[in-house]
């Protein structure tokens, strides 16, 4: 348990860095990435609730452990979007295609197995 | 011709003229190294800073970003234009230099730390690039 919630941090630390660079961009006034701040957020608390749950005898690994969700909790909230959003593409201001820099990046996550 | 937003690099808004797929291509390519810049750099605090895959993405993405600076300057982008996004692959180059390249180590699956399964963060973390579909180069 403990290796694959390490997994699941490590992965949601990499998705909330590029989601870090996406508030710098067209993305900061973009639904899309509104959705995603919701997404991790919630992943973050499930991640706590499972640590939580989880059978860890070690006292201090689980501490390491909830210390590095909290860290990812906070980035996760403190993700810049503003306050009225839309698809930016709907907007006419995104024209990457069919494709979305904040959805990839919230399926890094998806490496985990 | 109106011209109309379609990015934001480096804080900075940028706009082409309607039409423009040259220019767009260029920026929606450096629109993806920013986000893909951003990952390997938290990465780079990861235990993939002592393997080799962070180092052979960053090399990829090195190698990438030089080519799309030789397709940039060879191309026919206005000069102003040109000079702009030029600046902002120089600064993602230093970027890109400033992470890890030496691919020398051992790759943590191998080594027995990284236990993600089939996949790897760094190459995910490239594929971002992916993304970019329009216009066709």
């Amino acid at each position: 348990m403990t290796e694959v919630l390490g997994n699941q941090i490590q992965g949601l630390n990499i998705v909330l860095g590029a989601l870090q660079a996406a508030t710098g961009e067209t993305c900061k006034n973009c639904i899309g990435l509104e959705g995603a701040k919701t997404k991790v957020g919630k992943m973050a608390k499930k991640l706590g609730m499972d640590l939580e749950a989880a059978a860890i005898c070690c006292e201090k690994t689980k501490a390491d452990l909830q210390s590095r969700i909290d860290s990812l909790s906070k980035a996760a909230e403190e993700l810049k979007i503003a306050e009225e959003c839309e698809c930016q593409k709907t907007a006419g201001n995104c024209k990457i295609g069919e494709g979305c820099f904040v959805n990839a990046a919230v399926d890094l996550i998806k490496l985990v197995h | 011709m109106a011209k109309v937003r379609c990015g934001r690099i480096l804080s900075e808004d940028i706009y082409i003229e309607e039409g423009d797929t040259t220019t767009l291509y260029f920026i929606n390519n450096l629109r993806a190294y920013q986000v893909v810049l951003a990952a390997l750099k938290a990465l780079d605090q990861d235990i993939c800073h002592d393997g080799c895959s962070l180092p052979s993405t960053v090399n990829k993405a090195i190698k990438r970003l030089g080519k799309l600076k030789n397709d940039l300057e060879t191309s026919d982008v206005a000069a102003k234009e040109k000079e702009s996004l030029l600046s902002k692959i120089d600064t993602f180059l230093a970027d890109a230099n400033r992470l890890p390249q030496d691919t020398s180590q051992t790759c943590r699956k191998s080594a027995g730390e990284c236990i993600i399964g089939a996949g790897c963060f760094a190459t995910g973390a490239l594929n971002l690039i992916n993304v970019v579909t329009e216009p066709k180069a």
